[in-house]
């Protein structure tokens, strides 16, 4: 299994040396030098914190987190991405002598998108890589399976950092002690999208989702939504975890025709969402659809327009509507963007070799890859704040002290005992010119 | 010619046998049938129930904390156990709160009385037939969890204990019928020996009877008959002179 750590050390063979202080991308700061020394044992063993042993993710050298996301499968595009922007910031970090002295390394598994492969490698994660917390998880299914492991091992502070999911269960009792999250959860997303589809007149919503927990999740949000105007769902229909673009969608656009909806919510990745996008414009169920931030945007709209002219994936597309969890990458107005597109080109992330099984282009920018560089310097910044001997046990106190935390967005990022979600805002995206942007009026768009 | 004949007084042996076998593989089949079908329905649809109040058990502190994923998560969890085909969860109301149906519920469900928990069979057009059993959440106050199993695996366990059943008494019946076969011939061949001397003596040709005079040492009821032939042979009444001067 290659870290990112031996990864950036792979790269930086043949990448010309970067215009920042050090030549050296592991080469440690003075400071760092001292700290690591100390660490190393400089001092006596019985005065050295329990806490540093590699036990517990952390050497002399590095700390390591551990992931499991999709890297193969129909939702790749899922995992790819998100590490892809993780990596940016982390390379980066390691670059400038890491934290600490120690480079941020990720031990990472690919579970496909399975709940099943996600319980075993966070077992692997836990129990033989002994990783400091774990970061990056993709999917809703995968994660919900994994909670009930992270409160098992309690007593050992394992967190999971920065889900790529919107669901309630690691924002909930019993398991909501055990996560924090950055992103919105699907309940603000899906209120959002049915608060504006509601104000516009659209009050018919259908949902087709995923038939499992991130499907029932968005569902439920959408139902909770919906039951706050006085309206129910107005019909439903369900695909299975894993169906392929290439799969027909027919029979799901006919139920939800039969229900004659002013919009549908899409609640499931990529693949699937673009095949119903796809035969509800063959079959004349033309009303917005609307698909979360899960649903891979670039990826969606990759599939719906590739191999048709303009006007032709015009007509699959002006109806979409996205909500999303971080600005448009494309408002370089805001610094957190313009640092993630920076970081992005410097660095260009790619897919450890031994993880790529299938193959995949990536984006250049997509919203995902954003998601992935906010979430891991938010991480890198509660590592700092884990001072010289980082340990577990004081991982939630180090979240803890991030109040108003600038991420570079124009909203600041707070936990608290309470609030175990950084960011709160939900933002909405269609398609123009074969780009995501940013919607402006929904009445002018959509009614 | 005369032993064939012999041998055809066995074929009635023979055929018994097959009737016998006939008669027992197809009986026992019939046994067999409705023994693993009544078996297997009774085990899945006791096995649905557990599962059914498993899931009802483990469904109130969810959903108490109004957590529909986790929920769901917990059903897919038994839809992966063999046999069982499709869980679905409703609220005091009749509300679906989480299933496992796609592309969409089906409207026979749709249309089901969801309060009611007995036991009941249910054809769903394109699905097939099933067996739903049902337990209530918190004594029905928070609804009611349905578990259908497919009766099409109890019909595929039938046809997998049948067909083991009929490979086993084909080979019976080929190694039946290669041994009555074998005893049959046993049986057949002295008697068809003694017919043959008992008609070479008849026409007064020792010689004849000479290659079967083995038949004379053997002990059994076959020997005994050919000794008896030849005892009449040598005691037999000097033959009537015919008209023409020929004896």
């Amino acid at each position: 299994m290659k870290t990112t750590g031996d990864m950036r050390k792979d790269s930086m063979r043949v990448r010309p040396a970067l215009p920042t202080a050090s030549a050296d991308p592991i080469m440690p700061g003075r400071r760092s030098l001292i700290s690591a020394a100390i660490a190393g044992g400089l001092t006596l063993p019985w005065l050295r914190s329990p806490a540093a042993t590699p036990e517990e993710g952390v050497t002399d050298t590095e700390v390591i987190l551990g992931v499991s996301a999709a890297f193969s499968g129909p939702s790749r595009g899922l995992g790819i991405e998100l590490y892809r922007g993780a990596s940016a910031y982390f390379d980066d970090v390691n670059y400038n002598g890491g934290i600490a002295g120690r480079r941020i390394s990720l031990k990472i598994y690919d579970d496909g998108y399975q709940p099943d492969a996600c319980v075993t490698n966070t077992m692997k994660l836990m129990l033989e890589d002994r990783v400091f917390a774990l970061f990056g998880y993709v999917g809703t299914p995968t994660v919900t399976r994994v909670l009930p492991l992270l409160k098992k091992f309690q007593d050992e502070s394992v967190f999971l950092f920065f889900p790529f999911t919107g669901a309630q269960p690691q924002r909930e009792p019993p398991y909501g002690d055990f996560a924090f999250n950055l992103r919105a959860s699907y309940l603000q997303e899906t209120a959002g999208l049915v608060d504006n589809f509601v104000r516009i007149g659209r009050r018919r919503i259908a949902v087709f989702y995923q038939a499992d927990a991130y499907g029932r999740s968005g569902w439920a949000g959408v139902r909770a939504a919906l039951t706050r105007h006085g309206e129910r769902i107005a019909g439903e229909a369900t695909y299975s975890r894993g169906t392929q673009y290439t799969a027909t969608m027919r029979r799901q656009v006919e139920i939800l025709q039969a229900a004659e909806p002013d919009a549908v919510i899409c609640i499931g990745a990529y693949a699937a969402c673009a095949a119903f996008a796809r035969d509800a414009v063959d079959l004349g169920l033309e009303v917005p659809i609307a698909n979360l931030s899960f649903v891979g945007s670039e990826n969606l709209l990759s599939l719906l327009t590739e191999g048709r002219d303009p006007a032709d994936a015009e007509r699959y597309t002006r109806l979409l509507v996205n909500s999303q969890v971080v600005p448009s990458y494309e408002d370089t107005s805001i610094p957190g963007v313009r640092e993630y597109r920076e970081f992005m080109q410097r660095y260009n992330p790619a897919v450890p070799a031994e993880l790529v099984t299938e193959t995949y282009t990536p984006f250049d920018h997509s919203f995902v890859s954003l998601e992935g560089f906010l979430d891991a310097k938010l991480m890198a910044e509660i590592l700092r704040r884990l001072g010289d001997e980082p340990s577990r046990a004081d991982l939630e106190r180090a979240v803890l002290t991030l109040r108003d935390f600038d991420l570079g967005l124009s909203e600041p990022v707070s936990f608290a005992e309470d609030r175990r979600q950084g960011l709160q805002q939900v933002y909405y995206t269609v398609v123009d010119d074969g780009r995501f942007v940013t919607l402006g009026d929904w009445g002018e768009r959509l009614s | 010619m005369q032993v064939i004949k012999v041998q055809k007084l066995f074929q009635k042996t023979l055929f018994g046998v097959f009737a016998l076998f006939g008669f027992i593989g197809i009986s026992t089949s019939i046994l067999l049938i409705y023994t693993v079908d009544a078996y297997l329905a009774e085990e899945y649809e006791t096995n649905s129930l557990g599962i059914a109040q498993s899931i009802a058990d483990a469904s109130v502190d969810i959903l108490l904390n109004r957590d529909l994923a986790a929920l769901q998560s917990l059903i897919d969890q038994f839809v992966e156990i063999q046999g069982i085909s499709y869980v679905y969860i409703t609220d005091e109301e009749g509300e679906f709160l989480a299933h496992t149906f796609v592309p969409g519920i089906p409207d026979e469900i749709l249309g089901a009385d969801h309060a009611d928990i007995s036991t009941v069979q249910r054809q769903l057009p394109g699905l097939g037939d099933f067996v739903e059993v049902s337990r209530p959440i918190l004594a029905g106050v928070a609804g009611a969890v349905h578990v259908g199993m497919d009766t099409g695996i109890i019909a595929l366990q039938v046809q997998r204990a049948i067909g083991r059943q009929v490979y086993l008494i084909s080979i019976v019946f080929v190694l039946g019928v290669v041994g009555a076969i074998w005893l049959v011939n046993l049986a057949a061949r002295p008697i068809g020996d003694t017919l043959t001397y008992a008609v070479a003596l008849a026409r007064g040709d020792e010689e004849q009877a000479a290659p079967v005079e083995g038949i004379l040492v053997r002990k059994d009821e076959a020997g005994q008959l050919a000794r008896l032939f030849l005892h009449f042979y040598r005691h037999r009444a000097p033959s009537t002179p015919s008209t023409d001067g020929t004896a």
